[in-house]
C-alpha cells in the first residue's frame, strides 16, 4: 500500500535533476569564458570573411593602381593602399584564406596521421612502440620553426608545402598524447573484461579510448592553430610561404619592408590581424581546457 | 646516476644521428640544386657535371652521407657553396657572437622580468594585479617579435628618434636596444604564467601553512619555504630558453639587419647552399639537444625520483 504512493515520486525525481551530459556541461562553463567567448566569436567572423572574401572585398587583392600608391586610409581606401596601389582591405581580406588554410589543415592532417598512430604504438608496445617513440622524439629535437623552414626550403616555397612541412610536427602532439592514454587505458579492468567478453580489439579502441581522448583532442586541435598561424605569417614574412600576388598578413607585412616606417597603415592592420587570430584561437583552446576539465600534463 | 646519464646520452646520439640522414638525404634527394640557381646564365651539362664532381655530388647517396657524417663528427661541414673563402664551421663561429649577444641579452631580459610579474602575481592571487598581469602575460605572448620589432622601430625609432631605425652599425647600446626589446617582450608572458602557476603550486603545500602557522612573516616563507620548490619546474623550463634563443632569431635579425646565424640561415636555404644549411641545421640541433641532454640531468641531480622512475620502468 505504502509503495504505490511513493513509486510516483521515486520515479519522477531523476526528471528533475537529470545529468545534463558531458558536452552540454562543457557548453556551459565554455560560454562563462569571456575570453574563450570573444575567440569564438572572432574565429566565426574570420570564417565569415574567409569565405565570402570575393563579395566582402571592396577590390581584387592583386588589381595595381601606380598613381595612387602608398596612400593612407581614404573613403575609397579605407586602410590605404600598398607601394602598387593595391587596396590594403582587401588584401587583409583574402589573407585570412591562407591563414585558415594552413590553422585548420595542417591540425586536421596531424590529427589524421597522429591519433591512429598513438593508438597502435600505445595498444601494441614493443617494437612499433619503440620505433614511433624513436619518431616522435626526432622531430621533437629541433624547434618546429627550423624543420619547417629547411623543408619548405628543399620542397620551394608554396602554400601546399608550407601546410606539408607543418604537418611533419603537427601529428607530435596528438599522437603523444593517444599513445599516453591508450597506455594507461589498456591496463584497466574494464579492458580486460571486454576482451574477455570477445570484443575485437579496434571496438575495445573505438569505443573505449578514443571517446576518452576526444576532449583532449578537441583542445589540441586548437592549441595547435595558433602556432600554425605563427608559422604562416613567420613564414610568409620572409618569403618562404605564401607566393605573390597572394596576400598573406605576414608577406603583406615582409613586403612592406622600406615604406611602412612612415606609412604605419601598412603594418597596423596586417599586425592587428595576426594577433587577433593567435589571441582568439589561444583563448578557445584554453576555454575549452577549462571546460573539459582535461588534464593537459598525460 | 652515471647509468641514467649514459642512457640519455645514447637515447640524444641516436636522434641527431637519425636527424642528420633525415635532413641530409632530404636535401639530396629532391631535385634542383645549387647549379640550377643562375637562370640567366643557361650552364651546359659539363659545367653541371664537374660542379657536381668538385662537391662530390656525383658519387651515390650513402657514399656521400658516410662521408658527411665522418668529417661532421670532427665539426666540420664542409665549405659553403656560395662563400668558398671559409669553412662552414668558420663561419658559424664568425656570425654566432652576434646570434649569441641579442638573444642571450633578449633572454636574460624575458627570464627576469617574466619571474618578477608571476611573482608579483602569485604574491597578489586573485586581485586585480593578478588579473592585470595574467591579461598582459596572455596578450604579449600572442605578438609576434617580428610584429612588435615594427612597433618599436615605428614608435621608437622612426617617431621619437632616440635610436637608429635600421641598419646594423656594430654592437652597442643604441643598436642592440630596441633588437634586444623586440625579442625578449613576447617571451614574457609564458615566462610570467609558468611562474605564477609554480609559485601558486608551491604556496598551497602544506608545509607553507604550517610556516605561516608558526609565526614565520610573508617574505620568509616566500623566500625559505615558496621559492626553492618553485624554483626546481622553472629551472627546467627557463634553462633552455637561454640555447634557444641564442642561437638567433631569423625574424629579428631579418628585420634590423643582424649578422647573425639566423640571417644566415634564411640566406643559404633560399641559395640552396647544402653544405651551410646542414652544417647550421646540425649544430642548432646539437646545441639544443645538448641543452636538454644538461637540463636533464640537472633535473635527476635536484630531484632524486627522476631516477627512481627511470630504474622503474
Amino acid at each position: 500500500m505504502t509503495s504505490t504512493t511513493v513509486a510516483p515520486a521515486v520515479a519522477g525525481a531523476p526528471a528533475e535533476v537529470r545529468y545534463a551530459g558531458f558536452w552540454v556541461g562543457a557548453w556551459r562553463r565554455f560560454r562563462r569564458n569571456r575570453l574563450a567567448m570573444f575567440g569564438l566569436v572572432f574565429v566565426v567572423f574570420i570564417l565569415f570573411v574567409a569565405i565570402f572574401a570575393p563579395f566582402l572585398a571592396p577590390y581584387p587583392y592583386d588589381k595595381i593602381d601606380p598613381t595612387h600608391g602608398l596612400e593612407g586610409p581614404s573613403r575609397e581606401h579605407l586602410m590605404g593602399t600598398d607601394q602598387l596601389g593595391r587596396d590594403v582591405l582587401s588584401r587583409v581580406i583574402y589573407a585570412s584564406r591562407p591563414m585558415l588554410l594552413v590553422g585548420i589543415l595542417t591540425q586536421l592532417a596531424g590529427l589524421l596521421i597522429g591519433v591512429p598512430l598513438g593508438i597502435i604504438s600505445g595498444y601494441a608496445g614493443g617494437i612499433l612502440d619503440w620505433f614511433i617513440t624513436r619518431l616522435i622524439d626526432l622531430f621533437s629535437a629541433l624547434p618546429w620553426y627550423l624543420l619547417v623552414l629547411y623543408l619548405v626550403m628543399v620542397l620551394k616555397p608554396s602554400l601546399q608545402n608550407l601546410i606539408l612541412a607543418m604537418t611533419i610536427t603537427s601529428w607530435l602532439g596528438s599522437c603523444r598524447l593517444v599513445r599516453g592514454l591508450t597506455f594507461s587505458v589498456r591496463e584497466q579492468d574494464y579492458i580486460e573484461a571486454a576482451r574477455a567478453l570477445g570484443i575485437p580489439t579496434w571496438r575495445l579502441l573505438t569505443n573505449h579510448v578514443l571517446p576518452q581522448a576526444a576532449p583532449l583532442l578537441l583542445w589540441g586541435f586548437a592549441a595547435g592553430i595558433p602556432t600554425a598561424v605563427f608559422a604562416e605569417a613567420g613564414l610568409s614574412f620572409l618569403g618562404m610561404g605564401v607566393r605573390p600576388p597572394q596576400p598573406s598578413w605576414g608577406q603583406m607585412l615582409g613586403e612592406a619592408g622600406m615604406f611602412w616606417m612612415y606609412k604605419p597603415h601598412m603594418f597596423i592592420f596586417p599586425s592587428l590581424m595576426i594577433t587577433l587570430s593567435v589571441l582568439a584561437f589561444q583563448g578557445l583552446a584554453d576555454g575549452l581546457r577549462e571546460a573539459t576539465n582535461v588534464n593537459v600534463n598525460v | 646516476m652515471i647509468s641514467y646519464t649514459l642512457r640519455r646520452f645514447g637515447g640524444i646520439f641516436m636522434v641527431l644521428l637519425l636527424l642528420s640522414m633525415f635532413t641530409f638525404i632530404l636535401s639530396r634527394t629532391v631535385p634542383g640544386g645549387p647549379w640550377m640557381q643562375g637562370v640567366e646564365i643557361p650552364q651546359s651539362p659539363e659545367q653541371i657535371e664537374a660542379f657536381k664532381a668538385k662537391y662530390g655530388l656525383d658519387k651515390p647517396l650513402w657514399q656521400q652521407y658516410l662521408v658527411w657524417l665522418r668529417n661532421a663528427l670532427t665539426l666540420d661541414f664542409g665549405i659553403p657553396f656560395t662563400a668558398p673563402e671559409l669553412t662552414v664551421t668558420q663561419l658559424i663561429f664568425k656570425q654566432l657572437p652576434y646570434s649569441a649577444l641579442v638573444g642571450g641579452l633578449a633572454a636574460t631580459l624575458a627570464v627576469l622580468l617574466g619571474i618578477a610579474l608571476g611573482m608579483i602575481a602569485a604574491a597578489k592571487q586573485n586581485t586585480w594585479i593578478d588579473n592585470l598581469i595574467t591579461i598582459y602575460a596572455v596578450g604579449i605572448s600572442t605578438i609576434p617579435s617580428f610584429v612588435m620589432a615594427f612597433v618599436l622601430v615605428y614608435f621608437f625609432a622612426a617617431k621619437l628618434r632616440w635610436f637608429p631605425a635600421g641598419g646594423w652599425s656594430g654592437a652597442n647600446l643604441k643598436t642592440l636596444t630596441l633588437p634586444v626589446v623586440a625579442y625578449a617582450l613576447p617571451s614574457t608572458g609564458g615566462v610570467a604564467r609558468w611562474t605564477r602557476q609554480c609559485v601558486v603550486e608551491a604556496m598551497s603545500a602544506d608545509y607553507v601553512r604550517t610556516a605561516y602557522a608558526k609565526g614565520l612573516r610573508q617574505a620568509g616563507v616566500m623566500s625559505r619555504h615558496v621559492l626553492r620548490n618553485a624554483l626546481i619546474p622553472m629551472i627546467t623550463n627557463f634553462l633552455p630558453m637561454f640555447p634557444g634563443m641564442m642561437t638567433g632569431s631569423i625574424f629579428i635579425e631579418r628585420t634590423f639587419g643582424i649578422p647573425g646565424l639566423g640571417q644566415y640561415f634564411v640566406m643559404s636555404s633560399t641559395n640552396r647552399d647544402y653544405p651551410l644549411v646542414l652544417g647550421i641545421t646540425m649544430f642548432w640541433a646539437i646545441l639544443i639537444a645538448l641543452t636538454y641532454f644538461l637540463t636533464d640531468i640537472l633535473y635527476g641531480i635536484i630531484d632524486p625520483r627522476v631516477r627512481l622512475v627511470e630504474k622503474a620502468s
